[in-house]
């Protein structure tokens, strides 16, 4: 197996409290890869590791090979990682459709003698919107990014995020705050994309719709890796039945 | 000599030095638009550059180099100074930028008032004007302040003007779409204290004396002002501002006597009614209008 | 010798730099505001010393007047300019602050005139020798001073029921409301205090100086704020080592090669400076 994105040993901590435990895995290219666990399980913070939002205390994170440790986020980017955060961030004095196609401009945002020099904005504008079709907010495109629904901003966010012409796209709860057919559709297209060779890393509650869609699932728990392997295989295991059942089991205790 | 031209007649010199101080101001105002403006990081020490280029400049001429040029190096000095104080703000968050940028402007007469090379307290005069005469000198300021005006329009429209935007917005969203969030800062520092450093060569030859008083913390905030009330990022907001906060103390003898009170009173005012200047307010202006048109109010 | 002069002089001076920055943190903690117009407070708690002083004939009466009347005006600067803008981002509150501060000091030329006030009679003029050197009894009762307020505000926050509910206000402001705890009576506590402390570092200064000006404000007011952002901004320790620290390091700067490029405020702002950029939170961030 290619590996495209590699996570070897990485530990975060915040305090006193470990939320990332010498995680490790691999992600193949082309690989549709779901992300899973409880709440509180790590997974975010693992995202923002690989982006370097997040740095770690420990281990290290490779993409195509190179040592991604140390470098800035940007610097990232710019090798081919796009986001999608669970806790939205647009640009809130921008429209959704100047939001997309800012992002669409990033050959030209590369240094600033570059973007002394570049004005041009039509084809950007055109690339932004076709995005935001894709994703199905065409509609709300001249609407500020601070007026919309949460669920217009996120697929909003993923739009801006394939505006980078990514090689792994990560996305973190992408479905949150859609309904049940605007979730379909909006997994449907990660689904073509990725057949068309775009890398996913995935975070998702919605298991209905992770189970359908990834070619494979890694499961964390407590900051720790408990499963990796088939959708089907690791949900039959009974240490992430647990985990899940445990979860669930406290949330109805509370309840 | 000067030499002789049609025009002159039209204005008296008290008026053509109200043009030029107006020029002035509309230079420093849009230069600090560039930092505080577009790319959103807040500097209250501008002045300081203004300083440094009329020092530097003035150095020069009394070397005997030529104004232009001496002009140049007043550039080049405030830019450096521009590009530190710019490092600074890449390590710091916003209050504490705030902070540094107000020392900046003691750093700076801390060490010209301290040092006899740079007339200590007494500042620096005598030195050589540029042979234009009065009205081309008004003419020459004026040219440079749509100079200036043209390259911030030219700056906003472009992908700069978009990436400094994204950082005032949300830096930490413009690094998560590849925006080098440090290099862009650095750079609005750099050409915003530039054209700081050209207001001051500027200002320094169309006076006698200059020292380190004439760049201190009111001098920056009055600058300041310029923007805020203006509108911050609102180039024609500015520009308004910029000349009637100047051209008003001097037209008006009540408020030139009351001059700080006027400011500071308006300042406050300001953010309490309306924290987006002038240009915010004719903003709502223009949307009320609009939906009164349709029907809506 | 000279090294434990020095060293006294960095203590005082520090202690009243205490004064007039517990006031300025207290209101950061509180409110995330850089109350620039702070200085105007120390300034004006001077005037209405002398002022008083010079018409009654009676110095203590014009402590107590000075101190009340200012703490009162800081109650009013808070209803009157912070509490309607707090909604909107920071710098909004800093700029209404530094125009309320540059209208302050123009006030004050207005009212008392641009020579600035001084004493008829000038109390407390002593001083205290110490081998060669001569200690004006006014820094050595700001020394004093300040260890009593400070140390007696310090307690009252960790003893009394007010302090209590005045940390939870700092650290928790929702839970705190909800249980019960008045936000903007903590508020108005805290701005009363502040100006009331500024107003004894003014009163204090008045003594030392024996004049008051429209623009004595001003340095302190910038290197107060330096203070409370060396000291890492909310942190109320962090302030106070902050403030001896930097008296400590004007007394010694000046002195030595530096003082002849440089003059004391610029000393100090080199030192905030270079401390930023090592440790870009403050020497004692909260967080």
């Amino acid at each position: 197996m290619t590996a495209i994105l590699r996570i070897s040993g990485v530990t975060v901590c915040f305090g006193g409290v470990t939320a990332v435990d010498d995680v490790s895995f691999d992600v193949a290219a082309g690989e549709l890869l779901g992300l899973i666990g409880p709440n509180g399980a790590g997974k975010t913070t693992i995202m923002r590791s690989i982006t370097g939002i997040v740095k770690p205390d420990r281990g290290k994170i490779e993409l195509n090979g190179e040592r991604l440790n140390g470098y800035p986020t940007h610097r990232r980017v710019r090798l081919g990682l796009a986001i999608s955060q669970q806790l939205v961030r647009p640009f809130r004095e921008m429209t959704l459709l100047d939001n997309v196609s800012f992002a669409t401009g990033y050959k030209k945002t590369e240094g600033p003698m570059r973007a002394f020099f570049s004005v041009a904005r039509k084809s950007n504008r055109e690339r932004a919107r076709d995005l935001l079709e894709l994703v199905g907010i065409t509609a709300q495109r001249e609407l500020m990014a601070s007026q919309v629904p949460l669920g217009v901003v996120k697929r909003m966010e993923v739009a801006r995020a394939l505006a980078l012409d990514p090689k792994v796209l990560l996305l973190d709860e992408p479905l949150a705050g859609l309904n049940s057919k605007e979730a379909g559709k909006l997994a449907d297209t990660v689904v073509t994309l990725n057949e068309r060779s775009l890398t996913v890393v995935l975070i998702e509650h919605n298991l209905s719709e992770v189970m359908r869609v990834c070619s494979r699932l890694v499961v964390l728990d407590n900051g720790r890796k408990i499963g990796d392997g088939s959708p089907k295989i690791v949900m039959d295991d009974p240490l992430v039945r647990t985990a899940y059942l445990g979860a669930m089991e406290n949330q109805n205790a509370t309840a | 000599m000067p030499k002789d031209n049609p025009m002159e007649g039209l204005l008296n010199s008290y008026e053509i030095s109200l043009v030029v101080k107006a020029a002035i101001s509309v230079i420093m105002a849009l230069s600090l638009n560039m930092i505080t403006g577009f790319c959103g990081q807040i500097s209250l020490g501008h002045a300081a550059f203004q300083g440094v280029g009329a020092y530097t400049a003035v150095i020069l001429t009394l070397q005997g180099i030529h104004f232009a040029l001496a002009t140049a190096g007043g550039m080049v000095a405030a830019g450096i100074l521009g590009f530190i104080v710019g490092l600074t703000s890449l390590r710091v968050r916003h209050d504490f930028l705030a902070i540094t940028t107000m020392g900046v402007v003691f750093l700076f007469s801390g060490i010209v008032e301290q040092t006899k090379a740079l007339g200590d307290t007494d500042g620096l005069s005598n030195y050589p004007h540029p042979e234009l005469g009065p009205f081309n000198y008004m003419i020459m300021t004026v040219s440079l302040a749509i100079f200036v005006l043209l390259v911030s329009i030219y700056v906003q429209r472009s992908w700069m003007g978009l990436a400094f935007k994204s950082i005032a917005d949300d830096e930490d969203t413009a690094r998560v779409v590849g925006v080098d969030v440090a290099g862009f800062k650095l750079a609005a520092f750099v050409m915003g204290t530039m054209i700081a450093g050209m207001g001051g060569s500027i200002y320094a030859h169309q006076t006698t004396i200059i020292q380190a008083s004439d760049f201190g913390f009111i001098e920056s905030i009055t600058i300041l002002s310029m923007v805020v009330c203006g509108g911050v990022g609102s180039i024609p907001g500015v520009i308004l501002a910029a000349i009637v906060l100047t051209l008003l103390p001097l037209w008006s003898q009540a408020i030139g006597d009351y001059k700080l009170l006027f400011y500071g009173g308006l300042l406050f005012i300001m953010m309490r009614f309306s924290p987006q200047g002038v240009s915010g307010l004719a903003h709502q202006a223009l949307i009320l209008i609009r939906d009164r048109g349709k029907g809506r109010s | 010798m000279i090294e434990i002069a020095l060293l006294v002089q960095g203590l005082l001076d520090g202690s009243l730099y205490a004064l007039i920055s517990v006031g300025l943190t207290l209101v950061y903690g509180l409110l995330r505001v850089l109350h620039v117009a702070h200085a105007g407070f120390f300034t004006l708690g001077g005037y209405l010393c002398v002022v008083v002083t010079n018409t009654t004939g009676s110095f203590p009466l014009a402590i107590l007047v000075a101190i009340i009347a200012t703490g009162l005006l800081g109650m009013i600067i808070y209803r009157a300019v912070y509490h309607p803008i707090l909604h909107h981002p920071p710098f909004v509150a800093l700029i209404a602050s530094i125009g309320l501060f540059i209208a302050m000091e123009e006030s004050f030329r207005i009212i008392f005139g641009e020579q600035g006030v001084t004493y008829l009679a000038p109390p407390l003029q002593m001083t205290l020798q110490l081998g060669e050197h001569f200690l004006p009894i006014t820094k050595i009762i700001a020394f004093f001073a300040s260890i009593v307020l400070i140390g007696g505000l310090g307690l009252l926050a960790a003893r009394t029921r007010t302090g209590i509910a005045w940390r939870a206000t700092v650290t928790e402001p929702e839970m705190a409301a909800s249980f019960g705890i008045n936000i903007i009576h903590v508020r108005y506590l805290n701005f009363f205090i502040g100006s009331a402390l500024a107003a004894v570092a003014g009163i204090i200064f008045s003594l030392t100086t024996n004049l008051v000006e429209p623009t004595s404000g001003d340095v302190w007011s910038y290197k107060a704020l330096a203070i409370i952002v060396l000291g890492g901004l909310g942190s109320m320790k962090g302030t106070l080592i902050a403030c001896f620290a930097l008296g400590i390091i004007e007394a010694y700067g000046t002195t030595n090669f530096l003082g002849q490029i440089m003059n004391r405020d610029a000393i100090a702002f080199a030192f905030l400076i270079i401390v930023l950029m090592i440790r870009p939170q403050g020497m004692f961030a909260k967080r």
